[in-house]
């Protein structure tokens, strides 16, 4: 009888899935997902999409900074690179999305590792102060270079294209964006079993150890910002071929927020939290502004009670959230597994 | 007939009620701005639209069908526009929108034009005017741009020095709507003899205008004209006051209305501006229903510009909504080729006339300029323009 968690073996240590009957959910997940566009509507599909958009950006920015501890406030500055050059590229130059998703992400992790420089020097909040110019500089070229961008008015994105097949509805664009999510989610799992994902752990930990023990500590948190850059400006790709009109009012400096929000809700570490922690924070306004609504329906006096009631409901949840589970949504959810694996001799 | 027949017809009568009130129901969506950074004056505009739609279904309805307005807040979040407007048309299949800022109304012009969606929103950006571009984007008043023009007609008039022509100097956001009526505004300085001396950009939100308004001030502007919201105007009013400026300003109709001199008190004396709707209260002919309406349903309530804005907007979309339903096409195109028939429709003074045309969605050029004069908003004049065709989407 099981009653802890032993492992034997390194390959245990390591797996990506403990045991087979996870393996085998996560799985049935990924398929019982495939068959949704046939029974949602688009408003959900839409939303869904949405959850996979971001969760691929919090994957991102916690490679950065759950794993490797630079914290970084230009996320929503990468989001709008990534958006851009996909504007760009599949606007005039008519490529497909196969050729635009990765390039965008490329010149997104370029511009990532630009920004990343100052890490060599600065920690912290220090380093939280670079990444927030880094904001400031990206929505300044958006609004100004208006010969790419559209300037501060705003620039259409033709619906994602390969050859014939053009993805122009939530539904099919679901089937691009959500085997995306999942590839991009697996391929962080595994970084992190590599001697570069071990690096960005070490430099998290500790960096002057990670030094001593031979880890070339500026070399990799450039590395990790282009990393973390690449799945952020990804992200922006897709939310360009999503909204398919973006201007820079698309990407405030409180999505850098609620994005630091996500990871933070979710699990600083965990590359499932990210994505628990891109659905929470992506799904509470949706779910909050259908309850607020129904209630409005019912007393249409209170409506203008109801709408800043949603705001505030949201920031109380998050507080709640940080008090009674600052470990994020992953670590609840090894607490619950753990408690059904060992049920009823959990001790 | 037996007492179990009754109870049956009864029954029948019960359960088959609300589906005939179903059937005679057209379901309007409304994306309002009640939380977001414009929402000081989506908030009375919201109510104003919400309250005009009861104020038509408890009078006659659109040819006796009930609109049913389904709205809700986007918190001035294009991402959740755009989910908001696929649950209107996806979920609750509206057949109109009635939408609010420049956010939501960019985002969604090409989709609402795909989807052939009329969408009335208050952005009076002169671009969405040109139905070759945008057919089915609507809004109730002059653009941006005539406002501009109107108020540079009158600064033409009001300047008494002819040895020289009055300087001008334009303050605005870095953003769209900032941007809007600039090169209008250029050309239009050019056309009639104003010297433009100055441009000046203002952030986001504005904090100190002061180093805006010296740079101002060294290259002698007489007249400015701000294209900002009535917070970030009256810190240029405060400031340029502080300052001692002797410069006649100038605004649209978002940094202008009662709440300006609430806030800015004595330092908005003199501002000359555009207002689309006339104030609470006055006393033109369709004001009468409103403040009945007020009086009625909530008479502790404080109402501004902003709230008979909402009720012009219903005004005018639900007699394109009968129109269409007199000849039996409400469907988004039917709509839209019934609001093209609209000639000069009068809505009692709470806007102006409305024209539009399938070549022309401009629905008026008519713009009313008021002044503040001793606390009190008075009316000047009204300007009409020429509807030239070059001016079409500029």
């Amino acid at each position: 009888m099981r009653c802890g968690d032993f492992r034997t073996t390194y390959a245990a240590d390591a797996a990506i899935f403990e045991t087979p009957i996870s393996r085998w959910a996560t799985v049935g997940f990924l398929v019982a997902l495939a068959a949704v566009p046939a029974v949602a509507s688009t408003y959900w599909l839409d939303v869904l999409n949405r959850v996979a958009i971001a969760s691929i950006a919090a994957v991102g920015l916690n490679i950065l900074t759950g794993f490797t501890g630079q914290i970084s406030l230009g996320n929503a500055a990468f989001l709008a690179v990534g958006a851009y050059a996909t504007a760009a590229m599949a606007g005039s130059a008519g490529l497909p999305f196969v050729a635009t998703i990765p390039l965008a992400g490329a010149l997104t992790a370029l511009v990532g590792m630009v920004f990343g420089v100052p890490s060599l020097r600065l920690k912290g909040l220090y380093l939280a102060m670079a990444t927030l110019a880094a904001h400031f500089i990206v929505e300044f070229v958006a609004n100004h270079w208006d010969s790419v961008t559209g300037g501060v008015n705003w620039i259409s994105v033709p619906a994602a294209r390969l050859g014939p097949l053009a993805l122009d509805t939530d539904a099919k664009l679901f089937y691009l964006v959500v085997p995306l999510a999942a590839f991009l989610a697996l391929f962080a799992k595994n970084l992190f079993r590599t001697r570069v994902g071990k690096a960005f752990v070490a430099i998290r930990d500790q960096d002057i150890s990670a030094e001593v023990i031979g880890v070339r500590v500026f070399r990799y948190k450039l590395l990790s910002f282009g990393v973390s850059s690449f799945y952020v400006g990804v992200a922006g790709a897709l939310v360009a071929y999503q909204a398919r009109i973006i201007s820079p009012e698309n990407f405030p400096i409180t999505l850098a927020i609620d994005q630091l929000g996500m990871i933070i809700i979710g699990g600083l570490g965990s590359v499932q939290g990210s994505i628990f922690g891109a659905a929470f924070i992506t799904l509470l306004p949706e779910v909050l502004r259908l309850a607020t609504g129904e209630l409005s329906a019912q007393f249409p006096g209170l409506t203008d009670l109801f709408a800043p009631l949603r705001t505030g409901l949201f920031g109380l949840v998050i507080v709640l959230f940080l008090v009674f589970e600052p470990d994020g949504l992953a670590a609840r959810w090894r607490l619950i597994k753990a408690y059904w694996k060992l049920y009823p001799f959990s001790y | 007939m037996s007492r179990m027949q009754r109870l049956q017809l009864t029954l029948a009568a019960v359960l088959l009620a609300p589906a005939l009130a179903l059937a005679q129901e057209i379901k309007v969506g409304g994306i309002f701005d009640l939380t977001g950074i414009t929402a000081d004056v989506g908030k009375p505009y919201a109510q104003g639209v919400r309250d005009a739609v009861q104020w038509v279904n408890e009078n006659g309805g659109v040819n006796g069908k009930k609109i049913r307005l389904v709205d809700s807040d986007y918190g001035y979040k294009i991402p959740e526009a755009n989910a908001t407007y696929k649950r209107l048309t996806g979920t609750e299949k509206v057949i109109l929108i009635n939408g609010w800022g420049t956010g939501d109304t960019e985002a969604l012009k090409a989709v609402v034009a795909a989807d052939k969606v009329p969408y009335f929103s208050a952005s009076f950006s002169a671009h969405l005017t040109d139905p070759a571009k945008t057919p089915y984007n609507f809004f109730v008043g002059p653009s941006y741009s005539d406002v501009l023009r109107a108020w540079l007609f009158w600064v033409k008039e009001d300047w008494k020095d002819k040895s020289r022509n009055p300087r001008v100097a334009f303050f605005y956001g870095d953003n769209a709507y900032g941007k809007s009526p600039i090169e209008a505004g250029r050309r239009f300085c050019k056309e009639i003899g104003i010297d433009l001396v100055a441009e000046e950009v203002l952030p986001g939100i504005v904090q100190d205008a002061t180093s805006q308004l010296l740079d101002m001030k060294q290259k002698g502007a007489d007249y400015a004209f701000t294209q900002v919201t009535v917070t970030n105007f009256s810190v240029v009013l405060r400031d340029a006051k502080k300052l001692g400026l002797a410069t006649k300003w100038g605004s649209n109709t978002w940094g202008f209305g009662e709440n300006l001199i609430a806030v800015a008190r004595d330092a908005a004396d003199g501002v000359v501006a555009a207002m689309l709707n006339p104030p609470f209260g006055e006393g033109v002919p369709g004001m009468a229903k409103v403040v009945e309406f007020h009086k009625k349903n909530h008479p502790g309530d404080k109402h501004d510009t902003n709230y008979v804005r909402g009720w012009s907007y219903v005004m005018v979309w639900s007699e394109g909504l009968k129109r269409a339903d007199k000849a039996k096409a409400l469907t988004g195109e039917g709509i839209k080729a019934a609001l093209e028939t609209l000639k000069d429709f009068d809505v009692g003074g709470l806007a102006a006339p409305v024209t539009y045309t399938s070549a022309d969605h401009r629905p008026t050029t008519k713009v009313s300029l008021y002044q503040i004069q001793g606390g009190k908003i008075v009316k000047l004049s009204d300007q009409e323009q020429p509807r030239k065709q070059e001016w079409l989407g500029l």
